[in-house]
């Protein structure tokens, strides 16, 4: 395992879109010492920042407040980073396969535009978490990202697949223009969750203040959610889905788009609590 | 829109006070071809959060609750479309259905409609999604009428920097060169932000004063970066930073072009001479030092030995 710790914090921020487990497996240690990242306007050699340990492979972990790091494994499509420490903005952007662990907070972008893989934060994350980039047609295309702490504003902004499932109270905008995928939220949201959505799921464990485009349709436990209750249960993720548990509204919406996305609110029967 | 614009929609603005031409020089008093009695040819619609002096000029005036301008255009692009809308939820946000299906009614059978819109709608919680919605709105009208939608500008020629760096770059704002190109993204590279985060470690302000404007602690950061401000006075951006450089007012003492607010180019003929440089010269004049400077992006020694 090669072992990345950051020697100081960089001024401004430090564009590292190098340090994946992709470009790193095949180098040499010395090579690795000598690979450019990009120091606001300046090119700087990764061992003025870096302090390099161990032996090149598939396997990363940095160490370190690098909230100032960005594109920290772009478009990765193996292997496996671990950050102990914050990460910056766009970590794991248009990553293609791969796991990313971080045990901290990210910054904004995280995921953006990803097509396959997994994130896990513990901490909390930014805005626009799995989001298009601005004038994309689609953000996350597939892959999982998954949130302890809060995340910002935005997130899944146009995504087409994949699941982002956020701990703990997210901003404004979640699912804004989403066309699928799925979207967890296990303590709700602040306003306007599923603006302008078109397709695809948002499911609330908590009440969530709904747009006046938003129609109420029934109250019933859909199948799959039993399926993703499975799938989150290797997270240690719990996700109710039984009848004796309580029931999900849904609401389908955005009318103004118009859509026919679907917003899930869970109700538990009296006495039930969940998480 | 003199000649046309048959339905003139204010929404977040006040411009019988901020803009106190636009009313009887560009939107609603003019004659033209089409409209030869002017403001009586035209339907004037405000939506705005209190009752400003522009209400008296309004023929409807909708007073909706603060911050609930997205779900009001929102509902608005539903109706367009006739879809369904919950009326107890529209309720919540000021208006009744009824007021909402009239607009749109209008809207409609308008020949051709215009939307301004301000800082109350741009600056408000949900800002660039908010004006996304109303541009939105405006496009989606012209499956009916025609229909634009236009920015109301704040400071002079805020609008002539947004067309150039448009022109020069393909990106209004929020663009970064660090690596020789320009790159787009507001939110990571928009001025404020970088500021608030402190992602900077220097300053050029120009024709700006965020100083008095922008929340404290990109204030805060400014101080403690060397910032370099050109102005014809001493802002409160001067008072905190290292380097201040008077320069010629343009368009009282120095040439130039301004943009109007549609966008529309006018020379600027000065009509006093300034002892101070104008700020084109002044930026030359930065610009000509660093040029000799070695090119940081093509001859880039791969080396440790360098400074910040």
């Amino acid at each position: 395992m090669l072992q990345l710790t950051l020697k100081q914090n960089p001024p401004v921020p430090l564009e590292a879109e190098l340090i994946s487990p992709d470009t790193l497996a095949r180098m040499s240690l010395d090579e690795i010492r000598a690979l450019p990242l990009q120091l606001g306007k300046h090119r700087r050699r990764l061992d003025e920042f870096f302090d390099i340990s161990g032996a090149p492979g598939l396997e990363l972990k940095l160490i370190g407040d690098l909230s100032r790091v960005k594109w920290l494994g772009r478009g990765m499509s193996q292997g496996r980073i671990e950050i102990v420490g914050n990460a910056g903005m766009h970590l794991g952007a248009r990553m293609k396969g791969g796991e990313i662990e971080v045990h901290g907070n990210t910054g904004d972008w995280l995921g953006a535009e990803m097509s396959q893989g997994t994130i896990r934060v513990r901490g909390d994350a930014g805005g626009q978490v799995g989001a298009a980039y601005r004038g994309s047609v689609s953000g996350m295309k597939n892959g999982t990202i998954i949130i302890d702490g809060t995340a910002g504003l935005e997130i899944g902004m146009r995504m087409r697949r994949g699941l982002i499932v956020v701990g703990k109270r997210v901003k404004d905008f979640a699912g804004l223009q989403m066309k699928g995928g799925t979207i967890l939220l296990r303590a709700g949201s602040e306003i306007r969750a599923g603006a302008w959505m078109v397709r695809g799921t948002i499911i609330s464990l908590a009440p969530l203040p709904l747009l006046p485009t938003f129609a109420t349709s029934c109250s019933h436990n859909p199948l799959f959610l039993r399926l993703l209750a499975r799938q989150l249960a290797d997270w240690d993720i719990a996700l109710p889905a039984l009848d004796d548990q309580g029931t999900y509204d849904c609401y389908s919406g955005d009318s103004s788009v118009p859509g026919k996305g679907e917003l899930l609110i869970w109700r538990p029967r009296n006495g039930s609590t969940v998480q | 829109m003199r000649n046309r614009a048959d339905l003139v929609i204010y929404w977040g603005g006040n411009p019988a006070e901020c803009h106190p031409r636009h009313f009887t020089k560009y939107a609603l008093m003019p004659k033209g071809k089409h409209l030869p009695r002017g403001r009586k040819d035209r339907t004037m619609v405000l939506v705005d959060i209190r009752e400003t002096k522009s209400v008296k000029a309004a023929d409807i005036f909708l007073q909706i609750r603060p911050g609930r301008d997205f779900e009001v255009l929102t509902i608005l692009r539903a109706i367009v479309k006739g879809q369904y809308v919950n009326p107890a939820m529209v309720a919540e946000t000021g208006l009744t259905i009824e007021q909402l299906r009239d607009l749109v009614d209008r809207m409609k059978r308008a020949r051709f409609g215009v939307m301004f819109f301000g800082m109350g709608l741009s600056m408000t919680r949900g800002k660039h999604m908010n004006s996304s919605a109303i541009l939105t709105l405006a496009a989606e009208l012209n499956a009916y009428t025609k229909f634009v939608a236009m920015p109301m500008r704040g400071h002079g020629n805020v609008t002539g920097a947004d067309v150039i760096m448009r022109w020069t770059t393909g990106y209004p704002f929020g663009i970064s060169f660090d690596r020789g190109y320009p790159r787009f993204n507001p939110g990571e590279f928009s001025t404020v932000d970088l500021l608030v985060r402190g992602d900077t470690d220097a300053a050029l302000i120009l024709g700006a004063d965020p100083g008095a404007t922008m929340p404290q602690p990109a204030i805060d950061h400014l101080a403690r970066i060397p910032t370099i401000v050109l102005d014809p006075k001493v802002t409160h951006t001067s008072r905190l930073a290292r380097v201040h450089i008077t320069t010629a007012v343009t368009g009282i003492s120095a040439p130039g072009t301004g943009y109007r607010m549609d966008e529309v180019p006018l020379p600027l003929r000065p009509a006093l001479k300034s002892p101070y440089p104008t700020d084109e010269e002044v930026v030359r004049r930065i610009h000509e030092l660093v040029r000799v400077k070695p090119d940081w992006l093509v001859h880039q020694p791969r080396t440790t030995q360098q400074v910040f």
